[in-house]
């Protein structure tokens, strides 16, 4: 394992230093803005990360009070993206989850919204994207998976643990089935981090890659040029897609804690 | 006045099971049915694969370092991981296709 780690680096390093003027990871480099805060002896600096985490934060909640505040029966531009995104996100918890279910709306929607900011301005040349750090995705969904299983154990009590073993499996299959179940229900969380992180880590180090053969071919630049351009179309594709499935998910996890053993 | 507010009440009661009870038809009618392109699911049982081989390698790999039984646990819980990845895998292309 280490000895494939040290490949790897050796790897990386490589193409950093020889093919491109800059790596092409050093976008994901965490650094500190405004210098090294301390508070007895604790780092609470604000990072390029936080920074950005801040900015989406007021820019979500600014973007949301101006766009409902005319409340208009015939929507303006603003106002019609706001209401669509509260629609296709309303739905599809009120597919998933029920009536019943649809009171988890605003939890949804806002981890919705606030990750599909984090991805579209990362996409911004010279912007930070807070979603290809691992630890962050993984905050994000190991919350939701505290969250959803505490709710399961509230509304059922201990025949939540039902759902290790489906009705309708017969007896002498347990033993093989629970751990797989097991197994199963604790790689949610992990499923669902490294999904997003790797979509969008992958996502960035493709476009430096390819910028980086811009500068080295000089006049023949302009066909990596051109595939960059597509690219960028492509990763604001992902860049929605993986909000929306990140919802989608949530949902689903937040359903199996209403509906055990469906 | 008296009969006619009962009646209203039943009325009222009836209607409320009614639109309970085609709320449920819906939701288990639409519950298979959630919008999914095909990129999306390709990128859930991609991860899905990966996460469980994960979890079960880890959860192997301590049981090993705790009770130092090198390599029993590892490989027994990697074999479960795998089982699981494909499992589970397949159970959620088995929503997405009905």
């Amino acid at each position: 394992m280490i000895y494939l780690n040290n490949i790897f680096i050796i790897f990386i390093t490589l193409i950093g230093n020889t093919a491109f003027a800059a790596s092409p990871l050093e976008q994901f480099e965490i650094t500190r803005p405004f210098g090294l805060m301390e508070i007895s002896g604790i780092d609470v600096s604000i990072t390029n990360s936080s920074l950005m985490m801040i900015t989406i934060l007021i820019l979500l909640n600014f973007f949301l009070l101006l766009a409902t505040r005319k409340k208009a029966i015939i929507p303006g531009k603003l106002q019609s993206i706001a209401e669509m995104s509260y629609e296709m996100i309303y739905n599809t918890t009120k597919d998933n989850l029920g009536k019943d279910g649809a009171k988890f709306f605003p939890l949804v929607y806002s981890l919705f919204m606030f990750i599909l900011l984090c991805n579209m301005l990362g996409l911004i040349p010279y912007s930070f994207t807070v979603t290809s750090h691992i630890i962050i995705t993984f905050a994000i969904a190991f919350g939701i998976f505290i969250f959803a299983t505490i709710l399961g154990f509230v509304l059922h009590g201990f025949k939540y643990l039902r759902l290790f073993l489906p009705a309708g499996v017969p007896i002498f299959l347990a033993p093989l089935l629970i751990p797989i179940e097991i197994v199963s229900y604790i790689s949610r969380p992990i499923s669902l981090a490294v999904r997003l992180a790797a979509n969008m880590m992958a996502g960035h180090t493709m476009i430096k890659v390819f910028a980086g053969f811009v500068v080295a071919l000089g006049i023949f630049g302009i066909a990596p040029f051109i595939f960059i351009v597509l690219l960028y179309i492509l990763e604001t594709l992902i860049a929605f897609l993986q909000a929306y499935v990140f919802a989608v998910l949530t949902c689903l996890y937040l359903s199996d804690s209403f509906h055990p053993g469906h | 006045m008296n009969k006619k507010g009962e009646v209203e009440k039943s009325l009222n009661k009836l209607s409320k099971k009614i639109d309970y009870i085609k709320e449920k038809e819906e939701f288990n009618n639409n519950k298979s049915k959630i919008a999914y392109t095909g990129l999306t699911h390709a990128f859930r049982i991609v991860s899905e694969l990966f996460a469980n081989v994960l979890v079960g390698g880890c959860i192997g790999w301590t049981l090993d370092y705790f009770l130092e039984t090198k390599p029993i646990f590892l490989i027994i819980f990697l074999i479960i991981g795998i089982i699981s990845g494909i499992y589970t895998s397949y159970k959620s292309s088995k929503k997405w296709q009905v």
